[in-house]
């Protein structure tokens, strides 16, 4: 066991550290850094700098243009700051978008361990409950699901979680299954180590790399899907903002206001994106083979 | 490209004004309306009139289940024995004659009805319509294998006998003064496309309906429009157009851009919305009129629950609601504020009720003086019920979200706590709605039939489902004098003995306050103006009601 | 081969049998349902709504309906619609052609559009083109499709007049112009993804081929660049396309329905969403199993069509 231990320690901070290296010098991944920490910041540390509140219903000035009173990026349909509105909203978008993560990823990581290691009719049975929900069009499913439920951000956050794990389980498998039969886990075997802890914590830790991977591209979906079911009145409830739902009815006053269209569309985009540039950024540090391209 | 145009909408616009002076004079006098083929030869039907729903239509049986949207086609396929011009007064369609106690076809005590029919009327696949036609309509609503639309009224008519091809009688189990306005709601459908068909439920009407009236079915592309072409045979004057396209466009934006352009000839169900009601008037070559509708919008509340049983909270909560603000500023002064559920148009209108005012003061005094106390989260609590509620409607409604939130600040002022739980139409208008399972709910009801006043289903105590019935009074609301009065209207055939008991039953339920009246819908109209005939009637559900005059210039 | 086709189709079987019963479970015993829509209906009682309720079968147990749908799903009977009265089949088929329309040419973009950006980017690896080409594919995949859409209604059909906010085509019209005046915008907002996709894609598969032997072999042998170019590299590159074009199948669906509700578009995206919120059942379960459908057969197709394609896979 000393052994086992010594090697994986022995091997990890090498990767960490060449990864993490890769990582600062991939330069989409720090723009992508830099965008995400900004808005988290903006999100979380505007609202106390803005001078409005975000429930705060004042029908004299609805519509204003951005720049008005104060108005950042001016009111909506019921006066309210959109600014303040905007951060609140992000912040329980993100959450949503954290929450998903979590869930997510842990969810596959288990059953995609679970299949790899124990391989045979286990794996069968599970990887075909995997292709049922990949091939439910998740947008339906979100859909059929958020259609008769009370859409908080809790449940919304379970619903997506529920059509996002599929491909953690799916790489995690792939990779465990290369794995089991190598000679640490042999050992680990003849040393009459439980299964549950060589699958989570000899197997598992060597697949973080491409977990981290996906469970960065997993915040930016999740952040895309939330502002999709949003949009369409199926997600997140007013009074309480988020990204999507702030669009949800603002199709209405394209032609007349406009900014309640345009400023959450750049912030949801701004989010995803910067993720997406995070995610392609690990991808690159954790692939070795990358160095090629 | 574009002058040309111009040129030609505004050439348009001033034949069609005198155009409308025309349509104005038929509106004064109901003998113009749906007047008999024998007043006037048919003038050629000629050219196509597109007209747009923000719905689908899309079950074409209509005495199966359906909404609203779905009337826009039966008037124009179907006919009924009679309706209501906008005045509320009856005119005969494929009846002969309105059947009423003065001329005979209803007698005295309300329970021998006598209904003759106009001759020489064809269905559109030629075969002539008969009074079996129309007993057998009748007689579908309450057949046990049908799946009929309502049994309301239909269940109470006994031995309905074809005395000849144009005459038909029946007799009611009991006076029932609402059957004739229910009667005028039922479109006939022909007998002999049932015959031999093994289940009712699936007959050629639901695909490509037949029935006697302005415009035959042509063909329907789903999910976009239905086309439909000038019955030549038409029964009564018209129809005027020859071809008649009813457009589905589910974005409301969309629809208004399109009438904009052109594409669109009379925009209908869904309408302008208000916002677009100040630009929609300035538009070249278009009418664009604001009509009243029979549905009014109120704060429902559920009567079974500890926070309202004091009518003092209830007329705090009324107090409360800042009803100006949200008609001005978020309906964009559309609709009219009113102190009942009867439209203002209706001749049963009690013009007389005390008027709302937004008063946060008076309200918190009412409250303080109930023994409300308030509690130290700013939430007013007495006898250990706090004042603390949710509040429900479609989810999606923007205007009534809106108006939610607005209301839900206001209520905070006076120490209540009103959370928002919005739900999809199927969840919210399910068991939710009909089991009275909220706590407040924001609804646009028409509790009327028509122009007839009864509204038992919805008030009757006995009517609750909630409370073991199984009408529509979802509010759960009980008075002993409602019911009676209700009882007492429903068995009146004269008008000015049933305008008193109605107008008493609206003070009384003003008193009581089971909902919080907002105001009573009305909606932004608009047509190109070559298009002449279409006319509002707050006695029907849907705009194409006198299709059968609509006219191009 | 044959084995290979068989085990896999039984497999598929067991998983629309899982999809079917997951989907049909979720629409049934979720609160309210396809007669809460008369609920506000004038005269309308509980009394009526449960008669109905019963003469369609609605008061049964879950597990009831399901397999008295399932016994006619099998015998090819997908049901019939609430709310049209029709047959499932015929509703969808009637919204086929809008959707096909709409994806037919949002494929077409993408793939050229797509294909050209991810050999070009390949060919000069590491150039500018290539890294503008990569961070507008990672901007692509991050903008909401919708938003997009509701910016393109802003610019081209609010500010500047040219194209038309939604709809197929204009009543009265429907000539091919009007047809495409209609389709450009949906098309290009729904072609956007798929081209960040696809050029990502041929790029990877590019430079898989380019770094093989036979390349460098051809190119060793004399022959031009341009010959070297279609020949080997696209033919070869395409190979990988072709799995992915089956793994796309079922965004037909999912990725309409988004672009159909922006532009108003009458296919089966917007018939999905007014079943839904209809709560016709029957047409969303029948959508439900069209898609789960195209999933398996794309997967399927995508597997033998590249095995039989490419000698070094077998199918065993």
């Amino acid at each position: 066991m000393t052994t086992l231990s010594a090697n994986s320690a022995e091997r990890k901070p090498l990767i960490k550290s060449r990864a993490l290296r890769r990582f600062l010098s991939h330069k989409l991944a720090l723009i992508g850094t830099i965008m995400v920490l900004t808005l988290t910041f903006a999100c979380f540390v505007g609202p106390y700098l803005l001078p409005y509140d975000e429930l705060y219903i004042d029908l004299m000035s609805r519509f204003a243009p951005p720049g008005t009173n104060g108005h950042l990026f001016g009111t909506d349909p019921l006066g309210r700051d959109i600014a303040a509105r905007l951060f609140h909203a992000g912040q329980i978008s993100m959450a949503v978008g954290f929450a998903v993560m979590i869930i997510a990823t842990c969810i596959g990581s288990v059953i995609g361990v679970i299949s790899g290691y124990y391989g045979g009719a286990v794996s069968a049975v599970l990887m075909r409950v995997v292709d049922a929900f990949l091939s439910f069009p998740s947008v339906f499913l979100l859909l059929a699901l958020a259609a008769f439920i009370q859409p908080g951000p809790v449940m919304i956050a379970l619903i997506i979680s529920a059509t996002s794990w599929m491909e953690v389980a799916r790489i995690v498998e792939a990779e465990v299954k290369s794995l089991r039969n190598q000679d640490f886990v042999q050992a680990a075997h003849m040393l009459g180590l439980s299964n549950r802890w060589i699958m989570f914590r000899e197997l598992l830790p060597n697949a973080i790399g491409p977990i981290i991977v996906a469970a960065t591209l997993t915040v930016a979906r999740a952040i895309l899907l939330e502002a999709y079911i949003s949009f369409l009145g199926y997600g997140i409830q007013p009074p309480l903002p988020s990204w999507g739902n702030m669009l949800n009815g603002a199709q209405q006053y394209l032609a007349t206001a406009p900014w309640l269209a345009i400023v959450p569309g750049v912030a949801i985009t701004i989010a995803v994106a910067g993720f997406n540039f995070i995610g392609d950024g690990l991808r690159d540090a954790f692939d070795s083979r990358s160095d090629l391209g | 490209m574009t002058d040309e145009k111009k040129n030609s909408a505004h050439l348009n616009r001033r034949q069609a004004l005198m155009m409308m002076g025309a349509a104005g004079a038929a509106l004064m006098t109901p003998m113009a309306i749906g007047r008999d083929k024998a007043f006037a030869a048919n003038a050629d039907a000629t050219g196509q009139l597109v007209l747009a729903f923000s719905q689908e239509p899309t079950v074409f049986n209509p005495l199966m289940p359906h909404i609203e949207v779905d009337e826009g086609l039966y008037y124009a396929v179907y006919d009924t024995l009679f309706d209501f011009d906008p005045d509320g007064e009856f005119f005969p369609i494929l009846a002969a004659e309105v059947p009423t106690v003065a001329n005979g076809g209803i007698s005295a005590d309300g329970l021998n009805w006598t209904l003759k029919l106009k001759e020489g009327v064809t269905w559109h696949d030629g075969t002539p319509f008969t009074s079996e036609d129309v007993k057998f309509s009748l007689e579908l609503t309450v057949d046990p294998d049908f799946r009929s639309f309502r049994s309301t009224g239909y269940k109470l008519m006994q031995d309905i006998t074809v005395v000849s091809d144009t005459e038909l009688t029946w007799t009611m189990s009991e006076p029932f003064a609402p059957m004739a306005a229910i009667l005028a709601s039922t479109y006939i459908v022909p007998k002999h496309v049932f015959d031999g068909v093994e289940d009712k439920n699936a007959t050629i009407l639901n695909t490509a309906p037949i029935g006697t009236g302005p415009f035959k079915f042509k063909n329907r592309m789903a999910g976009d429009h239905i086309e439909l072409e000038a019955n030549a045979d038409y029964h009564m004057d018209g129809p005027f157009l020859k071809t008649l396209i009813i457009k589905y466009v589910p974005d409301l934006n969309v629809m208004y851009t399109q009438f904009k352009s052109g594409d669109i000839d009379v925009i209908g169900l869904q309408y302008i919305t208000p916002d677009h009601l100040a630009e929609a008037e300035g538009l070249e070559g278009k009418e664009v009129t604001v009509a009243g509708t029979a549905t009014f919008e109120s704060i429902g509340l559920n009567m079974t629950r500890p926070q309202f049983q004091e009518k003092a909270v209830r007329q705090a909560l009324y107090l409360a609601i800042d009803k100006t603000s949200i008609i001005d500023a978020l309906y964009y002064g559309v609709p009219t504020p009113t102190e009942t559920y009867m439209p203002q148009q209706s001749y049963y209108y009690n013009d007389d009720l005390p008027t709302h005012e937004f008063n946060i003061e008076k309200a918190n005094a009412l409250l303080d003086e109930a023994g409300w106390e308030m509690g130290s989260d700013g939430i007013r609590t007495k006898d250990g019920v706090r004042l603390y509620f949710s509040n429900s409607t479609t989810a999606g409604n923007h205007l009534r979200e809106q108006a939610q939130q607005f209301i839900q600040q206001t209520f905070a002022m006076i120490g209540v706590e009103m959370t928002i739980k919005n739900f999809p139409p199927a969840v919210m208008w399910g068991d939710y709605w009909m089991n009275s399972e909220f706590d407040t709910v924001v609804v646009g009801l028409n509790t009327l039939a028509g122009a007839d006043p009864d509204t038992s289903d919805y008030f009757m105590s006995t009517m609750s489902p909630a409370l073991g019935g199984s009408g529509q009074n979802t509010f759960a609301y009980q008075n002993p004098k409602v019911d009676e009065l209700l009882t007492a209207g429903a068995q009146n055939f004269v008008p000015e003995e049933r305008k008193a008991i109605y107008e008493e039953m609206q003070a009384v339920i003003r008193e009581d306050l089971p909902f919080l009246p907002m105001f009573q819908y009305a909606v932004v109209k608009g047509w190109k103006d070559d298009v002449t005939g279409p006319t509002p009637n707050v006695n029907n559900r849907i705009d194409s009601w006198n299709v059968r005059d609509w006219k191009r210039t | 081969m044959a084995r290979y086709l068989l085990s896999r189709l039984g497999q598929s079987l067991i998983l629309l049998f899982i999809v079917s019963f997951i989907g049909f479970a979720v629409l049934t015993l979720a609160p309210g349902g396809p007669l809460s829509q008369f609920a506000l209906s004038p005269g309308m009682t509980q009394e009526q709504i449960d008669k109905i309720a019963s003469q369609m079968g609605l008061d049964r147990p879950v597990v009831v309906q399901y397999f008295d749908w399932l016994s006619h799903l099998v015998i090819g009977d997908w049901g019939t619609s609430y709310r049209d009265g029709q047959s499932v089949l015929h509703v969808i088929g009637s919204h086929l052609f809008a959707t096909l329309l709409l994806m037919g040419t949002a494929t077409v973009i993408s793939v050229t559009l797509g294909s050209s950006i991810g050999i070009y980017s390949a060919l000069r690896r590491g150039g500018a083109f290539d890294y503008t080409m990569t961070v507008f594919a990672m901007v692509a995949l991050s903008i909401p499709t919708f938003w997009f859409g509701l910016i393109a209604i802003y610019i081209f059909s609010l500010n500047l007049g040219w194209l038309p906010a939604g709809n197929m085509y204009t009543v009265g019209d429907g000539s091919v112009l009007d047809y495409i005046s209609h389709l450009i915008m949906p098309a290009t907002v729904l072609a956007l993804v798929d081209v960040a996709i696809w050029s990502r894609y041929m790029r990877t598969s590019t430079l898989n081929v380019v770094n093989q032997d036979f390349v460098r072999t051809a190119k060793a042998k004399g022959l031009t660049g341009r010959r070297v170019l279609f020949k080997h590299i696209v033919g070869n590159s395409l190979v990988p396309m072709i799995t992915l074009a089956g793994l796309q199948l079922p965004m037909v669906l999912g990725g309409a329905l988004v672009t159909e509700t922006v532009f108003t578009w009458p296919g089966m995206g917007r018939l999905f969403l007014d079943s839904l919120g209809y709560s016709d059942y029957p047409v969303v379960m029948g959508l439900l199993m069209a898609s789960a459908m195209l999933v398996l057969v794309g997967n399927l197709l995508a597997d033998i069509t590249v095995a039989l394609i490419d000698p070094r896979i077998r199918l065993d």
